[in-house]
């Protein structure tokens, strides 16, 4: 049991030693840097950062986002279903059209609940 | 090849209703939408009558059972949809906005519910919980200007998602040890390894699959340790969802949970597993619920707790199943089920009923705290009244359908055998419960009010009151046809 799972504790002892070790080293051997406010920037000496991460932007791109994801996911679903389409038949057929049937409630949905409307 | 849709004419029913409802919201009434309620209600009164006359059996191989069972929790979705629907019409009213999708969502919901119950296959079980939980994340969240309701929304949303995840991690982990969804056929495997003697090795992995789908569900139920989101939920949501999720996902999540233990862990060699875990949760949920609602000053926060309580009260019959299924194999879980059945049936009324109550004064006076119900008695005597029937019957008193209940569940418990620290538990949290209860009442009939406004109340929400705190006498001063209509959920995975 121990033998089998050895070569895994010794691994984690020696990562545990390297990380730790490396940091310990550092923190004593180190020379200490004085403080500035470049320190805390992301890249000390790349170009300075223009304005925030955090922008907003109009939650309409998410919605058609969305919205595409939706009916792509109905073409993705109709190419299996066309290569098995003759061994089907009538039923896979009626299948389908109910599934689009669903989907184009949603279409309906979303164009007259004004979704797609940019302004 | 083509599967009997006769059995899901109730579902596929409401499914296509549902859809009207977005579209005459959609393309019709501009003006005047409070018609929706009505029309919704009209959708829920043809579904119950289908649901009534829907053949019993098996369809789509397993994964959809009618039965007893199925029928019984179908119809309290329904009657807790009707009254969570004819309590909606102020809130709508006022907020103005997306009046199609809330009605729209809820009887979606309701679909998904009535999927829940009839789930008989760990696939189909998932998807209905998921199209339950997505619709009331949205529910929750739908006073989207209010910063609690948004609050609620994603708490309910992050939380509802660990969950799923922790009863899918349950649900892979028991398709793992016996290589199929289906609740008879892992009945069925688990019992022949057991016959071979074969189950040993993976014994672990069994009962920790069985722990997470019991914790995953749990969630739904809202019982401690697993109640933390509740009561911030509860609070911030509508008052009219919050009802119905106090009480039809409570019922969707019970129904799910028996499915999946009595159908696919309903051995011998499980049922002690599972009725000491179930115990447990149903003593902590008693204990934690009742203590913590003394101590609440909205009303809202104040039932959220009760619920939680009441949902441990329930899960005694649970309890009580697997006991008495071991001890007598002749008559499995009869006076589990009905109890439980019957319970669920009497916490309905006596629940929504409050909560209706609740939302008539707020929509009036605009305030959930306990303390400006004072002197209520005077301002509304009739709101007042049925408060006292409805906080009286959870609190279990005689002559009201609370009592009936309570006795029944508990006696379902007692001729199980070794739970009777269950029993007493249950025993000793009713009478802290009654204290919660009572001080509203005082608060009402002795303290004297601030104003003596009258409280205007729309004539639905007044029939539903009404309807409400008959049902709540009516079954407690004549149980017999409601016990009947419980025994019926006992015909279960028979067919």
């Amino acid at each position: 049991m121990f033998e089998t799972y050895f070569p895994i504790v010794f691994l984690l002892l020696v990562s545990i030693a390297a990380g730790g070790g490396l940091y310990l080293l550092s923190k004593f051997l180190g020379r200490k840097s004085p403080e500035s406010k470049y320190m805390d920037t992301p890249y000390e000496c790349g170009v300075e950062p223009v304005g925030d991460t955090r922008e907003r932007f109009p939650v309409k791109f998410y919605l058609i986002a969305i919205l595409f994801i939706v009916f792509d996911i109905e073409v993705v679903f109709m190419y299996p279903w066309a290569v098995v389409y003759d061994r089907l038949a009538l039923f896979g057929f009626i299948e389908m059209l109910v599934f689009i049937g669903i989907l184009l409630i949603g279409y309906v949905y979303i164009l007259r609940s004004g979704a797609l409307k940019w302004d | 090849m083509i599967p009997d849709f006769s059995m899901l004419m109730p579902e596929l029913f409401l499914f296509l209703w549902a859809i009207l409802v977005f579209l005459i919201d959609l393309f019709f009434l501009k003006e005047k939408k409070d018609v929706l309620a009505y029309v919704s209600l009209l959708g829920l009164a043809i579904t119950l009558v289908l649901i009534c006359i829907v053949p019993e059996g098996r369809t789509f191989g397993t994964s959809f059972i009618s039965d007893g069972f199925a029928f019984f929790f179908k119809i309290v979705f329904i009657a807790s949809t009707m009254i969570a629907v004819a309590s909606s019409g102020q809130l709508i009213s006022r907020l103005r906005y997306n009046r199609g999708e809330y009605y729209g969502l809820i009887l979606l919901t309701t679909v998904g519910m009535m999927f829940l119950a009839s789930a008989g296959e760990m696939i189909s079980l998932y998807v209905a919980l998921e199209l339950t939980t997505i619709g009331l994340f949205i529910l929750a969240a739908y006073r989207k200007n209010s910063v609690e309701s948004a609050e609620a929304g994603l708490k309910y949303l992050i939380l509802g998602a660990i969950s799923s995840a922790i009863l899918l991690f349950g649900m892979s982990m028991t398709y793992g040890v016996t290589g199929s969804t289906d609740f008879a056929r892992i009945h069925d495997v688990i019992q022949m390894k057991l016959n071979q003697g074969i189950i040993k090795a993976a014994w672990d992995v069994h009962v920790l699959g069985l722990m997470m789908i019991i914790a995953g569900l749990s969630f739904k139920l809202a019982v401690v340790p697993f109640h933390m989101w509740a009561p911030d939920v509860y609070q911030g949501a509508p008052t009219p969802i919050t009802s119905f999720l106090s009480v039809a996902s409570k019922a969707a999540g019970l129904a799910a949970l028996v499915r999946i233990l009595i159908g696919a862990f309903g051995i011998d060699a499980f049922m002690d597993d599972w009725g000491i875990m179930i115990a447990v949760l149903a003593s902590l949920a008693m204990i934690v619920g009742n203590i913590s609602a003394v101590l609440q000053s909205n009303i809202k926060r104040m039932l959220a707790y009760s619920s939680i309580a009441q949902a441990g009260y329930i899960l005694v019959g649970l309890v009580a199943m697997s006991r008495y299924y071991s001890f007598n194999n002749t008559s499995p879980w009869d006076l589990g089920v009905s109890s439980m059945s019957f319970y669920i049936l009497g916490y309905m009324f006596a629940n929504m009923g409050a909560f209706a109550v609740a939302i008539a004064f707020s929509n009036h006076y605009g305030s959930d705290k306990i303390r400006d119900y004072a002197g209520l008695a005077k301002k509304s005597p009739v709101l007042a009244a049925t408060m006292s029937i409805f906080l009286l019957s959870l609190a279990g008193i005689p002559p009201l359908v609370g009592f009936l209940a309570k006795y029944y569940i508990f006696a379902s418990a007692i001729s199980a055998g070794g739970y009777l620290w269950l029993v007493l538990i249950g025993l000793l949290t009713s009478v802290i419960a009654l204290f919660y209860y009572a001080s509203i009442i005082r608060q009402m009939y002795f303290v004297e009010p601030a104003t003596d406004e009258k409280v205007s109340v729309p004539p639905l929400l007044y029939a539903t009151i009404g309807i409400a705190a008959f049902c709540t006498i009516l079954i407690g001063c004549y149980p017999q046809p409601f016990v009947t209509l419980a025994e019926k959920a006992t015909s279960v995975f028979g067919g």
